[in-house]
This record gives C-alpha cells, structure tokens and sequence, in this order.
C-alpha cells in the first residue's frame, strides 16, 4: 500500500510558487530519492510533508490519513519522522539525551526511554559516544545523531533531509549502509540528496523536481539518462540526442 | 502624579462650568496630552533606534535617562545658563557614555552569544547597569528630589484664547518633532546611518560589506544615548530629578517603542504620543492609576495583536 | 567509600545540619532571616521550573506571590478558612492564572515575552491597588491587608515563635527541590530541555513544545502561590508593594540567573550567595550608605553573565565534583548525563 501519496501539491510564498502541482507517491518498504537543482523546491516540499507548512492547494495523505496542515509533533506520533538539512542538535546535552527525546514517543518512563536509545545507538554503531556532549560532535556524528534520534522515534516513513551533505566519500559510504539497514528493518524512505553516488545508489525510484514542478520519475539509470534532468541539471549544450 | 496636581491648580480657574469651558478644558488636556506624549515619544525615540539596532532590550534606558538629567541639571546649576544651552555638554557627554557602555559591558556577551537571535543575557546584564547606575546616583547624590527652580521655561504658560498651554512642554514637543527628523535623516542619508540601517537589517551580511558591527553597535547606542540626552533637558525645566526618576521612563519607553513599532522613528513619536494623551485624557473620567491599568492593557493587546507594532517591520518573533 | 555513598553522607549531613539548627540558633532575628533564605530558595526554584527548563525570562512571577498570598488571606479574615486550604486554592487560582498568561506570551521570542510577563504582573499589581472591594471581597487596595495574631495553632497556620516556620520552609524547600529533581528526570524535564533549546527539532521528535512549557508554567505558579501563602502568615501584612512589587519579580529572577537557571542547586546556590549579601549590607549599611547592596547585586549580575553566564553552580558544581572524586578515587561513570550546566 501507498504510505505516502501527493496530490496536486501547491506551495505559494505570496508571490513565489516554490512548489508546483506536485503529485507522487511512496510504496511501503521503498526507498524514493528526490533530487534537483538548488531551490528546485524539494525542502519546501518536504515541510509541506512534514507539517512546517501548510500546502497552499493540494493533499498530502499518510497511510491512507490526510495529513494537510497536521502539526510535526503529531505527525512524528503517526509514525512520520525527519532530519533537519542544517543539523539541529541539542548541543548542550550528551548524545544519549538527545536520542532519547525521540524515544519519549513510545514511552513515559525514562528507563525505557533510556534502554530504547541504547538500542538505536548500536544499530547505527554510536553507543560509543553516547556521554559525549552533542556540541562538541564532528559534522558526521552529527548527521548520525540526527538519523539517531529521528530513528528512535519509531517511525514507518523517514524522511532524509540532504543527510549527507557536508560527509567525505568514505563517511557517504556508511551512511548509504546505514540507511539500506534502516529499509532493511522495514521502515520507508525518503530522501532528499545532491550526492549523486549516494541517491544512485540508495534509491529504488528517484523523482526530478525543477521549479517546483516534478520533471521525470523513475528507476535512477532511466533518470539520469532522461533528458530533460540533464537540461535542468547542465543546461541545454549536454543534451546527446 | 505631576499631572494630577496641575490639572487641579488649572480647574480651579476655570469658575464656571458650562459646556463651552469643559470643551476648553478637554481641548486643553489633549493639546498638554500631546505636547508631553511627544516628549514620551523623545525619550523612546533613543530606545527604539538602540533596539531597532542590536535587537536587545536595554533595561539601562531609564537609568540613562536619569543620569541625563543629573549631567543636565549639573551643566545648568553650574554654568546658570538657559536649560536649553546645556544641549551643548549634554549630548556629547551622553554619547560617549553610551558608546562606551556598549564597548565594555555589552560587546563581550555580545561576541560570547554570536550564534543566538536574541540575546537574553543582555536583558540581565542591562538591568545590573540600571540598579548599579540607580543606586550608585542615590549612594552619591542623595535621595532628594532636585529641580532647577529659577529658569526662565519653570511654570510659564502660553495663552491660547481659554487654555493654558505649557510652555516648557511646548519647547519639548519642539525639540522632539526637530530630533525625529534629524535622526531620520541621518540614517537615511548619511553613510554612517546607513551603515546602522544595514546591521539592523543583516549584520552578517552588513559585515561582509566592510562593516565593522560592532563599532556600527558602539555607533547606535552613542545615538541613541545622545538622543536620551536630548530628552532630558527637555524634561529639566519642568520635572523633579531624583535617582529613582527612570524607572517611570524606562517601562513607559518598551510600551511605547513596542506600541509604535521596534527601530520606527516616526512609531515612537506617536506611540509616546498616544500615551501622553491617554495619561492626560483619562484622569478627568478615572483615577490615574486606573490610566495607569489602561496602559499597560493597551500593551498587552498591541504584543498580541500586533507585535511589531503601528509602524514597525515585521519580524519573524 | 564509593563516590555515591560519600555523595549521599553529604546530603544527610546537609539535612542534619537544617533540621537541627533551630536547636542551636536561639536567636529569633537571626532565624527570621534564614526563613526568608529558605523563603528566597523556594521562590527562586520553583521560578526555575519556567525560566531554568523552559528557557524564557519570566519577569512577572511576583503576581502569583500575590495571588497566593490574597487568597488564603481573604478566605481566612472572611471566611474563616483555614489557611491551608487556602494555600492549595491560592496554588490552583495561580495555576489557571498563569495557563492565561502563559497561553499567549510562550509564542513570542526572548524580549517580547520578558516584556510581556513584566505588564502583566504589574498589571495585576495596579488594578489590586485600585480595587478595594471584589463584590464581597475585601480586597483594600494599596492599604493592604492585616492578619490579627489571635488563633495560634497549626490548624491556623499560627505559631507564636519563628521555629514552626523554619520547619514549615524547609520542608517546602526541600519538597519543591525534590519535585524539581523528579520532574529534570521524567519526560516532561527532557521535553521543556529540549523545546527549550531546539524547538523545531523538538517539534519534529513529538515534543509539543508549547503544552511542555504551559504544563510547566502552571507547576511553577502552583508553588510559587504556596510560598505567598506562608510569606503573608509569617509577616502578618500584605500590600501590593510588597508581595507583588516588579523589584520582588526581579528579584527571584536575578538570584535564580545568578546562580544557574536551568540546574537544580543553582537558584538555591544563588539564594545561599546573595541573600546574605543584601540582608548584611542592608543591616550595617542600611542608614549610611542606602542602596548599597543593590549596587553590589547590579555588578556581581554583570560580572556572572560575562564570565559565568550559566551561573555560579558550574564552577562550584565542577569543584564539588573533582572533590568527590579525589576523595573517593573514582570517576562519575555509568550515569547518563543529564545535565551538562
């Protein structure tokens, strides 16, 4: 079944229409990338998702439940969960708390709470660090901790916020791992990517967004050959036809 | 409260009471009303720039209101000189306080919280000025009310066919309207206020602009001290001056400076406006702490209907 | 000795020490003045609970001491109430209070809700001094209100010597110190920490922010309240000035900033700190030199946020930390960290 269906999405900013008449969808179990040019509209599209904005036309529908306008903290109740593009760590507590803020979801006791972080830490190999105060965390473990404490919410769709960027190509790698590993264990995904080695690699089915309007759809051999993805992404002297 | 008292002494000579002369005397308030209310307005327009700026609440505002009105009436008593030449030691010597003010004691919370919007820290580090500067005023100088009694604006009223019209807040009102455009042309024609309008907008990018922000800080809380200054020889010839004067100023500036809209020259003219003359206005039809109650009510329903006020730009509080 | 052992010996210590020192200091004006230490503590902890965990500036907080202390006053003078009871409906009426108040002003940012909760405090306070009768209320405007030192008993919340009071704080104190401690721990300390200090990240993680910090301005109020209560049964006088005044709201705040807002033993630490200060230069300066302590709490304000702006407790806390450990050969492992402040 459909986790996430999009229908006809609109987002105006007065005058600018940063998301325009977008409609996909997402099967459970999937991994769906989302790539295009900066400003392409792909991070409003995911607050409108993610219940920052509300969609200015359109329908956004979770597991079957319209979720228009639906506030984030009862979204990530419904089991929809998201990083942030710039990292919002809460820098002044150790990483431990941090995760387990995401865990509080499931419970009200703090020992749960606690031993349920600890779980998420060692599927995404980071209980070593688990004391370590969350400012003083390089931009990688960082971007974990982001994964971490979306992760312990337990959600059934994830949705990946250019997680990747700012990591070296070996850090890419683990994360690629560690996202297949998350699928693995069944939750759905979505991910916003500019690493092209990375989205390539992790998605099942990537989606173009340029100006706000989705421009191809499909397996990622048969988008990166597509045309037009390579006029939006490199203009119109690379086109080989 | 000062007005009270005069308001009374003002009944008394109007001896009869018929309809033409209570028009007078609600005209009256309302003109006194205003006059006072653009001094208001004078002495929010320093806050307004100061947090239209550096986005920070300076609690040290009616302390330096205060310490204006001692350099001001020192200046005067000393030289004997009309209040209004004491403009002349006034601004320049309150410029530099306030200049250096924000040099020593705010610059470093400043620098220590780059990272965070509002610095609450500089709220409290504001207040510690405002009781230090209080209580060292009262340690020294004594706790007795002061006022320069023997100067040429003290009591003078202009007669405006059946009114009585203040003159020193006439003078005031003068000076305020005088300052408002100046300070507006300032900071928009001149490189320096330009300068100012650019931090306040971005100061990261004011700063890649070859901006140095924090003398540009250093630069608008001068001003906006200089322009406290300014106010307080407006309010000598005809207010008490004791130690503890500000702090009637200072919660009396946020309202206006939020009333009128944060860093609006021309809001906080007519925020200080429209207290003046709910002040002078609503004594006649309830008791002065009642007017009090209505101001602080008008607050409140500006902070949450509108917070950025009548004319300010909104931002994203 | 483990490090958890010499830790809790030095609790019990503590408790000795506060539970037997009436035994030792006779003298009634010297224990009025650890009274209202106690007094300062509380108001400053229970402060904490909105200002330390919830990360805003509440500058009004001395209206709910009014509240407090107004209602278990009137329900006693008029109604024969006793003055526990009236303590617990003070707390509620506080509680709903401050939900109104806390409702519109936790959605706007740092300066605009200090401003916010200062008009509104000394909103309460003026209309209390313009109002002498509520409909059958007395409430006497600026004169204030008298309680006659009649009915002694603890049913009356009466005592004839200042011990009954000492007690009565302390027990306070430490109760609400304890609360403090549960709630840090529990899934409301972690969600106000963390709508505090990342709000849209604690949004996306299931935290509603703004209920977290509603449920915890009502805690706050609540036993701000109580603490009115007990301040107008021990002084025997009420008056807006004196128990609602903007410089009483300050006050709590700036002792509570001083110390470490945020922590649990920082209001307290700042109360132990500066009260002294303000009751012994008041004391020997009062005449001489009027004002003086205010000068002295204005620069040790200023000092603290530039050097120390998380309060005094870090230092003393890392200090009281390091002499554990060398005291007991051992390091603070195993525990997970809930506070790095």
């Amino acid at each position: 079944m459909n986790i996430l269906e999009i229908n006809n999405l609109v987002k105006d900013f007065g005058g600018l229409r940063a998301v325009d008449t977008l409609s996909l969808t997402i099967e459970e179990g999937e991994i769906l990338g989302m790539i295009g040019p900066n400003g392409a509209g792909k991070s409003t599209a995911f607050n409108c998702i993610a219940g920052v904005y509300a969609p200015t036309k359109g329908d956004v529908y979770f597991a079957g439940k319209k979720i228009n306008g639906v506030k984030p903290w009862n979204l990530c109740k419904k089991g929809l969960a998201r990083t942030f593009q710039i990292v919002k760590p809460f820098r002044s507590k150790s990483v431990l708390y941090n995760v387990m803020v995401g865990s509080f979801v499931t419970t009200d006791k703090t020992a749960v709470a606690e031993g349920k972080a600890l779980n998420v830490l060692k599927i995404l190999s980071f209980e070593n660090k688990k004391d370590e105060r969350a400012g003083n965390l390089t931009i990688a473990e960082l971007k974990r901790l982001e994964i971490a404490r979306a992760l312990a919410t337990e959600p059934k769709l994830l949705l990946f916020d250019e997680v990747m960027a700012g990591l070296r190509p070996a850090e890419v790698d683990e994360m690629v791992q560690i996202i297949k590993k998350l699928r693995d264990q069944g939750i759905t995904i979505f991910v916003i990517e500019h690493i092209m080695r990375a989205i390539m690699a992790l998605s099942d089915r990537i989606v173009v967004i340029h100006f706000g309007k989705k421009i191809a759809e499909g397996p990622p051999q048969e988008v990166a050959s597509d045309e037009n993805v390579i006029k939006a992404y490199l203009g119109d002297e690379y086109v080989v036809s | 409260m000062q007005m009270r008292a005069s308001f009374a002494k003002w009944r008394s000579l109007h001896l009869t009471f018929n309809r033409d002369a209570d028009m007078n005397f609600i005209l009256e308030g309302t003109i006194n009303g205003i006059l006072m209310g653009s001094i208001y307005g004078l002495t929010a327009l320093g806050l307004t720039v100061i947090f239209g700026v550096l986005k920070v609440i300076n609690f040290a505002h009616g302390s330096l209101i205060m310490v204006s009105m001692y350099v001001a009436y020192w200046a005067i008593i000393f030289t004997g000189v009309h209040p209004y030449i004491a403009l002349i030691i006034v601004v320049p010597v309150m410029y530099f306080f306030g200049y250096y003010l924000q040099d020593i004691i705010i610059k470093p919370i400043f620098k220590a919280e780059k990272d965070i919007r509002e610095p609450i820290t500089v709220i409290i580090v504001t207040t510690g000025v405002w009781y230090i500067l209080d209580n060292l005023t009262l340690l020294i100088f004594g706790p007795q009310y002061r006022s320069i009694q023997n100067n040429p604006l003290r009591g003078k009223m202009l007669e405006f066919g059946d009114m009585l019209i203040s003159v020193p807040k006439l003078w005031g009102f003068v000076t305020a309207v005088i300052t408002a455009f100046a300070i507006y042309w300032f900071l928009q024609k001149t490189r320096t206020g330009r300068a100012i309008r650019a931090t306040s907008l971005d100061r990261e990018a004011a700063s890649l602009m070859g901006i140095n922000q924090f003398k540009i800080y250093n630069i608008a809380f001068g001003i906006g001290t200089a322009v406290v200054g300014i106010s307080a020889v407006t309010l000598v010839p005809f207010y008490n001056i004791f130690p503890s004067v500000g702090v009637l100023f200072d919660i009396k500036g946020f309202i206006i400076v939020v009333l009128g809209g944060l860093g609006s020259i021309g809001g906080a003219i007519l925020g200080g406006i429209i207290i003046g003359l709910i002040e002078s206005i609503a004594p006649m039809f309830m008791t002065a702490t009642w007017a009090e109650a209505i101001v602080y009510a008008l607050f409140l329903v500006v902070l949450f209907v509108k917070p950025s006020g009548l004319f300010g730009v909104k931002y994203d509080w | 000795m483990t490090r958890k052992n010499i830790n809790t010996s030095a609790f019990i210590l503590l408790g000795f020490v506060a539970f037997g020192l009436p035994l030792v200091l006779r003298s009634p004006t010297y224990l009025h003045i650890i009274i209202l230490l106690y007094l300062y503590a509380y108001l400053t902890t229970s402060w904490n609970l909105v200002g330390g965990f919830a990360g805003v500036l509440p500058l009004g907080h001395s209206a709910f001491i009014g509240i407090g202390a107004y209602a278990s006053t009137i329900l006693s003078l008029q109604y024969g109430i006793s003055p526990w009871i009236g303590m617990i409906a003070g707390g509620l009426l506080a509680a709903i209070a401050g939900i109104l108040i806390g409702l519109p002003t936790f959605k706007m940012r740092g300066a605009y809700f200090a401003l916010a909760t200062i008009a509104f405090g000394e909103g309460i306070r003026v209309m209390v001094e313009n109002i002498d009768n509520l409909g059958p209320l007395k409430i006497n405007g600026p004169r204030g209100l008298q309680i006659p030192p009649t009915h002694i008993g603890f049913g009356n919340f009466m005592f004839a010597g200042k011990e009954p009071y000492y007690y009565i704080i302390l027990v306070m104190l430490i109760g609400v110190l304890a609360f403090t401690y549960f709630i840090s721990r529990s899934k409301l300390g972690y969600y106000l920490n963390a709508g505090g200090e990342e709000p849209e990240a604690a949004m996306s993680l299931g935290v509603n922010v703004a209920r977290a910090k509603l449920i915890a301005m009502a805690m706050s109020s609540f036993l701000t309240a109580l603490a009115g209560t007990f301040y107008a049964q021990f002084t025997l006088y009420i008056h807006p000035k004196s128990v609602m005044s903007l410089d009483f709201s300050f006050e709590i705040a700036f002792i509570a900033l001083i110390g470490g807002r945020g922590s649990i033993a920082g209001p307290v630490l700042g109360a132990l700190l500066l009260r002294p200060v303000s009751d012994f230069s008041r004391i020997y300066f009062g005449s001489t030199l009027p004002g003086l302590h205010l000068v002295i709490f204005g620069t040790v304000l200023i000092l603290v946020m530039i050097f120390q702006p998380r309060g005094l407790q870090e230092p003393l806390s890392k200090f009281y930390n390091t002499l554990l450990d060398r005291i007991s050969g051992q390091t603070r492992q195993g525990e997970v960290t809930h506070e790095y402040s």
